[in-house]
């Protein structure tokens, strides 16, 4: 787990949980984010199964939707498959409170991640934050 | 009250409207009050939209419309130009 600027949005700005089967992926698309939006929008990159493969570890996931909690909170976005059940599995052991300050995107992962990263970094709430993240669902390219 | 407010930028020669620079106009066209549009291309976008924002395609040398509406659309076009025009790689 790869944490960038200061943990679970105590900055000040709503973070981005990032959940892969890839360590790689998660954390290329950590740096590629903090480029575009700046330093200062915490990251948490998930990526991998506990023993290093291709697949996803849910007491990450569960510890850092907790983490991102108690503080500003956050936006997860993950890839598909499995990284999708371990997030929805780590929602239903939130409590309402904390369900309330972790949001979860339904949009692509690298798009969706640049879009949420730089409303964040406007000081936008995780449901603003959210919101453009979903826009990435229909945003053309050419 | 409301008003509207428009300006040409031309973004320099070596410069292209991708990632960062890109990351860089929107950030600060949203702390403008105003929407804001810009366009290039044939094609326009929300400024306030990085994925809009990098979808215009924009290049170096490319001319691009500013245009806001709101209480501080003047500001906003007057700064965003003034960005565009400084920007770097």
């Amino acid at each position: 787990m790869l944490a960038m600027g200061t943990e679970g949005g105590k900055n000040g700005y709503v973070g981005l949980i990032l959940v892969s089967h890839s360590a790689s992926i998660a954390q290329g698309v950590a740096e590629l984010v903090a480029q575009v939006a700046g330093e200062e929008v915490p990251i948490v990159a998930i990526g991998g199964a506990p023993d290093g493969s291709l697949g996803t570890d849910g007491g990450k996931v569960l510890e850092a939707l907790r983490e991102a909690a108690t503080g500003h909170g956050a936006v997860v976005l993950m890839d598909l498959g499995s990284s999708v059940l371990a997030v929805r599995a780590a929602q239903g052991e939130l409590s309402p409170t904390e369900l309330e300050r972790v949001v979860v995107a339904d949009a692509p992962l690298v798009e969706g991640a640049l879009a949420a990263g730089v409303v964040a970094s406007t000081g936008a709430s995780a449901h603003e934050v959210a919101t453009a993240a979903q826009e990435a669902r229909v945003a053309n390219k050419l | 009250m409301p008003t509207s407010s428009e300006r040409i930028a031309v973004l320099p020669d070596e410069v292209a409207l991708h990632a960062r620079p890109a990351g860089a106009f929107v950030k600060d066209a949203a702390r403008f009050e105003s929407s804001i549009a810009v366009a290039a291309n044939g094609k326009s976008a929300n400024a306030k939209s990085i994925l809009e924002v990098l979808g215009l395609g924009a290049t170096g040398g490319t001319e691009l419309t500013l245009s806001a509406s709101g209480d501080d659309a003047a500001e906003a076009v007057d700064h965003l130009a003034t960005l565009v025009a400084q920007l770097v790689e």
